[in-house]
């Protein structure tokens, strides 16, 4: 069974090739069939596999098992949670794909596979990211994740603003991968290795009784700092909103869905594996800077969320305070928060990819997104309202949701201080979100009036006047974009409610975790109590946001935040600098001592 | 935020940037020391499978699935040109006019092209022996073609790169290395094993088993991605005009 693993990057790469060099000439239909048959096969593929993952499949790419405990080759490593990414990776895929279906507009000149391509080479990316156990080959990955991201973000080129994200996106996360590059050659020069595993054993072996010294905490930083750009980390959050506004929307289903979450999940693998002996970091700095970075993330995110008017930065800001949510639980750094972020980022997935889809369903049909101007004006779409209001509970934490469990789970694993965090950024998103719907889908409060006077900067963000991604605006919704979002709630759904899942998620991920212990997974009366505290929170926010419009208008505060969101890419650099100093300075006390 | 304010952040951030760079390069192995773990192991390997140049040995054997990775991010980068310096809805195209060379520029291009074109090749065919390889001289072979801009013009260009069959051989090539990858597979090995062919003879164009054929995968895949890549900002310089065209 080993010997599969790299098939789950390969499948889809050579899917993405065979398009190209075909899909000049092949009607559309073809093309996407083809595309969505290359998905599914690695779907299925990740899906067999996952049986097999215990213990962990360990696979070195071309044969070259390692001979005396050395080897020059690559090893891959197929364990619960990253063949449980590629499965989760795969099956999003084959939602976005779905959801373009024929809806989608394509790019002139006939070229009716590049679309297709493109997802699937962001598809072969991440699978290979996930199941990458040696830290160059997941550089690669992460490199290739990057770079089709980037043109799928500003695939619309007739519009500015898509240019514009696209170019922070890139900048933004190009730099932060060349930190990452600098770290890996740091980790190579102590080590001579780059199998995680290995350098674990060479720093360990390099440190002897005296623990890091400035070399691994400087290596540390940089890699983290790699990963937490891609996980839009505050403070290097800011391309994550311009990028997703713009970006077409079955590509901010992935983006948000899964591309983030492996930036947590390379946090976890990177930590775990590498850093996690003596040689490594002690667990205490981890845990402060991660949790300080987490707290601060669903914070930012949760706040700039509920200013938002643009429906789609509306769901940016809130994929930015749930990754906040999921860094804290990867940051405590305890098998049963593991669990919870794994559970979390399963719900997560699902409901935040639908909540796009149906964004992106009004986009096509009234030509924007701007919560003001379509007030009232989708009472007709009944079942996108229900799935578009379902999902801002779900966000919320409403059990049984996936979400809802992994929220009580996480929150249980982290004490009672953090809980204070995970309830109020999942209240704040919800509410937001159902703010939205209540204004939009029924017509709720009074209508929003557009201020007096001179141009605000919130309202430069309106989303009025987008251009739809559909050649011409839609009179209907067709089928599968109406189908693709109900299923992906309902899978988020499942998460929580199939019996036994969470308890196999929990165990997969402890079992690939470096703490030893089994914790048990299922719903407790607090979890369900926290989680039903969080979505009545949510509910009432949004009413009161909708009757009362005044109450809750932003305060004086909160504009130099939204300030920040500037869209100028030397005002991202530069925090993204601050921000790696802040990594050195939050881990600083592990070589102190 | 204001260009002052930006300068700070820039100033606090880089300068704790480069406080933990200073550290941890004190702390880097002295220059020029007999321990290379990772150089002896790669060495070792590379002449048990009779390979003279180690790194195509590394590159085409050992980690070739790192290149495998490499060369995708390369189609993908090439992908996403395609995609993004398309013709916009409020561009036209006006075909370049013809224009006069002078002679012995022209004549100093039409004798280095053939040259420049076999040394490319000649660099991708000999990648498992001397240094060079797919990727340098893939790029060699591509820019080659590129003399016919400076010695004649964009048309004449135009006439000897199509770019729609560059385009599908760039796909082709990088499928062809993906399917020598899943014939290990198909074989009963690993995925990109090298284990399909014999060896050979030691320092002979065909010694090395399955790396001559990864290496003109791959020196076909960035001659053909380069010209692409040139073709389509080339394009935007030349032809492709702002306004709806007349």
């Amino acid at each position: 069974m080993h010997r599969l693993l790299p098939l789950l990057p390969a499948v889809p790469l050579l899917g993405a090739g065979l398009l190209v060099a075909g899909g000049r000439h092949l009607p559309r239909p073809v093309a996407e069939a083809f595309g969505c048959l290359a998905a599914a096969t690695t779907a299925a593929l990740a899906i067999v596999l996952l049986p097999h993952s215990s213990p962990a499949l360990v696979e070195w790419v071309g044969g070259w098992f390692p001979k005396g405990g050395e080897s020059v080759g690559i090893v891959l490593i197929g364990d619960g949670p990253s063949l449980g990414m590629a499965a989760l990776v795969s099956l999003l895929t084959l939602a976005a794909l779905a959801y373009s279906w024929h809806y989608f507009d394509e790019p002139p000149r006939g070229h009716a596979g590049t679309f297709p391509a493109l997802i699937l080479l962001f598809q072969g990316g991440m699978c290979g990211f996930a199941v990458a156990g040696d830290l160059f080959n997941a550089f690669v990955f992460f490199e290739l994740m990057s770079a089709v991201a980037y043109a799928l973000t500003g695939y619309r080129i007739d519009e500015a603003k898509a240019v514009q994200g696209a170019l922070s996106f890139a900048l933004v996360n190009s730099l932060g991968a060349y930190f990452m590059l600098m770290g890996i050659a740091l980790l190579y020069a102590r080590t001579g290795e780059l199998a995680m595993a290995k350098i674990a054993e060479g720093l360990n072996a390099a440190a002897g009784h005296h623990g890091p010294d400035a070399l691994t905490l400087t290596a540390f930083v940089l890699v983290l700092t790699g990963l937490l750009v891609k996980s839009a980390a505050v403070p290097f959050q800011f391309w994550l909103p311009d990028a997703h506004a713009v970006a077409p929307t079955p590509v901010c289903m992935l983006l948000s869905g899964v591309m983030v979450e492996l930036g947590v999940y390379g946090v976890w693998r990177v930590y775990g594996t590498v850093f996690s002996g003596p040689g490594g970091l002690p667990a205490a700095d981890v845990t402060r800077t991660l949790v300080v970075l987490g707290v601060l993330t669903g914070a930012v995110g949760a706040v700039m969320c509920w200013y938002q008017r643009h429906i789609k930065r509306l769901l940016a800001f809130s994929t930015i305070a749930h990754t906040g949510l999921f860094l804290i639980a990867v940051g405590v750094l305890k098998a049963e928060a593991d669990d919870g972020a794994a559970l979390y980022i399963l719900g997560h997935a699902g409901v935040k990819a639908a909540l796009f889809a149906c964004a992106g369903i009004l986009l096509d049909r009234y030509g924007t997104v701007d919560e003001f101007s379509l007030h009232g004006r989708a009472r007709h779409l009944r079942g996108v309202g229900a799935t578009f209001a379902v999902a801002g509970l779900a966000l919320a934490g409403l059990p049984p949701f996936g979400t809802g469990l992994g929220k009580a789970v996480s929150e249980e694993a982290v004490g009672a201080p953090l809980t204070v965090v995970y309830v109020a950024a999942s209240a704040l998103t919800g509410a937001a979100v159902l703010r939205v719907a209540a204004r939009v889908f029924l017509g709720f409060g009074p209508r929003p009036e557009e201020r007096e006077g001179e141009e605000r900067e919130e309202d430069k963000t309106s989303g009025a006047d987008e251009e739809p991604e559909t050649r011409q605006r839609l009179v209907r919704v067709p089928r599968t974009m109406g189908t693709v979002p109900a299923v992906l709630l309902a899978a988020a759904l499942a998460v929580g409610v199939v019996p036994g899942f969470a308890g196999l998620v929990g165990h997969a991920v402890d079992e690939a975790g470096t703490w030893g212990v089994f914790s048990s997974v299922h719903w407790t009366a607090t979890g369900v109590l926290l989680d039903l505290l969080s979505t009545l929170l949510a509910v009432g926010l949004a009413l009161v946001a909708v009757t009362r419009p005044g109450l809750l208008s932003a305060p004086e505060w909160a504009l130099p935040l939204r300030r920040l969101q500037s869209g100028h890419v030397g005002d991202y650099v530069a925090w993204l600098l601050v921000g790696t100093t802040l990594l050195g300075a939050l881990a600083l006390p592990a070589v102190l001592r | 935020m204001n260009p002052r304010a930006r300068l700070w952040l820039v100033v606090l951030g880089g300068g704790g940037l480069a406080a933990l760079l200073v550290a941890a390069c004190l702390r880097l192995p002295a220059f020029g020391g007999p321990w290379h773990p990772y150089g002896d192991r790669a060495v070792r390997a590379a002449l048990a499978r009779h390979i003279a140049n180690t790194i195509a040995s590394v590159n085409f054997d050992q980690r070739a699935f790192d290149t495998m990775g490499e060369m995708t991010i390369l189609f993908a980068a090439v992908l996403g040109c395609v995609v993004l310096l398309r013709q916009a809805r409020d561009e036209h195209r006006d075909p370049p006019e013809p224009c006069e060379v002078a002679a012995p520029v022209r004549r100093y291009a039409l004798v280095v092209l053939p040259i420049a074109l076999v040394t490319g090749l000649y660099v991708i065919a000999h990648g498992q022996l001397s240094p060079g390889g797919g990727f340098q001289g893939g790029v060699v072979a591509a820019t080659a073609l590129h003399l016919m801009y400076l010695g004649a013009d964009y048309a004449a260009l135009e006439r000897i790169r199509p770019v729609e069959a560059f385009e599908i051989g760039d796909a082709l090539s990088a499928s062809a290395y993906l399917v020598l990858g899943f014939a290990g597979v198909l074989a009963g090995g690993a995925f990109l094993a090298n284990t399909l062919l014999p060896y050979g003879t030691f320092n002979t164009l065909s010694s090395g088993g399955t790396v001559p054929l990864l290496n003109a995968a791959i020196g076909m895949e960035v001659a053909s991605a380069v010209v692409v890549l040139l073709a389509r900002f080339l394009d935007q310089a030349v032809e492709i005009e702002e306004g709806s065209g007349s």
